[in-house]
């Protein structure tokens, strides 16, 4: 799982496909994109600008999404640069007629569970490192929201994580999802229901509190 | 999203996920992730040979071919190279050089170029482009990207040392940063900005 080109363990077995899979699942639903798809293309051909402004633009969405994998910033932050090596030395497998943003999320998401797995070995705690500071200046209320919206987050399986994050807060389309994560279809709605159903009966109480 | 996906704590979830203020746009951790891969290493042969030859899959025949084809071109030329005896004696350098031959190469941190980030607020423009000595004032070419927060970004890699730049707003106006000092000349009619890249 270490190296993303590769794929996921639904890719291997035989069968090698170029990225996306060209599937009937490709459809419309998809949410647009937000970056200038020139970009990615201009970048492959060997445009240094046109990366730094990929890197500019989907810097924050990576960050996001691997702060709340991964659960503190120094491990987000070396996933998210080591993300950017990989798309940068791997841009001439980039196809033409694909879009970036699950390209990029893919090799993030395995980045992320790299980590994870890192840490499992060295048994280390789980912290989200700047919550503390993030949330120090809102109501006392919105802060215990945050706070036990971290701890349910945290507690939830990491495909369950990845999966929910993925879909609610990235809000991509679960074609692009099982892309990214080499899961079938029906599996993933599982994972992002199991995940809501967590959140839903951790948080009703909080919320009722407020 | 489906209207049964739809739930007053999953949206609010999702929001407090989203509004984290520590994942906004944080230029110095752009221009960090940049060195980065401006520094690494491209792929390795192997690596590029596999990136440019991507088979699908190898029949046995076809292994057994490229095989036996191996074995032989390796039999022929037995014998007929071999490094070691070929090399040049090591130069003596005065120090300890070991099995391997150490050649010194010229490094030139100078000649290296730095990713620079530009940001310049603008609200009401529809483009912008940065101009400067180091791309002999063309508009055309770095255009700067809006962020949805109204700032407008660009990271181009230049070489260290003092240059004067200014911004192109809709391909007419053009303005100093009001965030840098003045370059202390009007060579295009106005004052450009100045910005110092540093070798690291």
């Amino acid at each position: 799982m270490d190296d993303p080109f590769q794929g996921s363990a639904a890719w291997r077995g035989g069968e090698q496909r170029e990225y996306p899979p060209q599937t009937s699942l490709m459809n419309d639903s998809r949410p647009a994109s937000s970056i200038d798809p020139t970009l990615p293309l201009r970048a492959k051909g060997g445009d240094r600008q046109a990366f730094a402004e990929l890197v500019d633009v989907m810097y924050p969405r990576a960050l996001r999404f691997a702060l709340h994998m991964v659960g503190n910033r120094e491990d987000a932050e070396e996933a998210v640069q080591d993300t950017f090596v990989r798309v940068h030395r791997n841009l001439d497998r980039f196809r033409d007629d694909a879009r970036f943003e699950p390209w990029l999320f893919r090799i993030l998401a395995n980045r992320c569970r790299t980590v994870l797995e890192k840490r499992k070995r060295h048994s280390v705690v789980i912290q989200y490192g700047d919550v503390p500071d993030r949330i120090g200046a809102v109501q006392e209320a919105e802060r215990d929201w945050t706070e036990e919206v971290y701890k349910v987050l945290d507690t939830l399986p990491s495909e369950q994580r990845e999966a929910f994050l993925l879909r609610h807060v990235e809000d991509m389309a679960y074609e692009d999802i099982a892309a990214i994560t080499g899961v079938g279809l029906s599996a993933l709605r599982m994972r992002v229901k199991r995940a809501c159903d967590a959140l839903r009966v951790r948080l009703t109480e909080v919320m009722r509190d407020e | 999203m489906s209207e049964f996906e739809r739930d007053p704590i999953i949206d609010k979830v999702r929001d407090t996920l989203r509004s984290a203020p520590h994942v906004a746009p944080d230029q110095r951790a752009v221009a960090r992730v940049l060195s980065s891969v401006w520094e690494s290493p491209p792929p390795s042969g192997w690596r590029r040979f596999i990136n440019t030859w991507r088979v699908p899959a190898l029949s046995g025949l076809g292994a057994g071919v490229l095989t036996v084809g191996a074995l032989l071109i390796g039999f022929v030329t037995r014998g007929a190279v071999n490094p070691r005896q070929e090399a040049e004696p090591l130069a003596a350098t005065g120090a300890p050089t070991g099995e391997y031959p150490v050649q010194a190469v010229a490094f030139d941190a100078e000649a290296i170029q730095i990713p620079t980030q530009f940001v310049f607020e603008h609200g009401e423009a529809q483009s912008i482009t940065l101009v400067g000595d180091f791309n002999d004032w063309k508009g055309e070419a770095m255009p700067l990207t809006r962020l949805p927060n109204g700032l407008w970004t660009t990271t181009v890699p230049l070489l260290p040392g003092r240059h004067v730049y200014a911004y192109l707003v809709n391909g007419t106006l053009l303005l100093a940063d009001p965030r840098a000092p003045k370059s202390g000349d009007a060579d295009y009619g106005n004052e450009g900005s100045v910005v110092m890249v540093f070798a690291r």
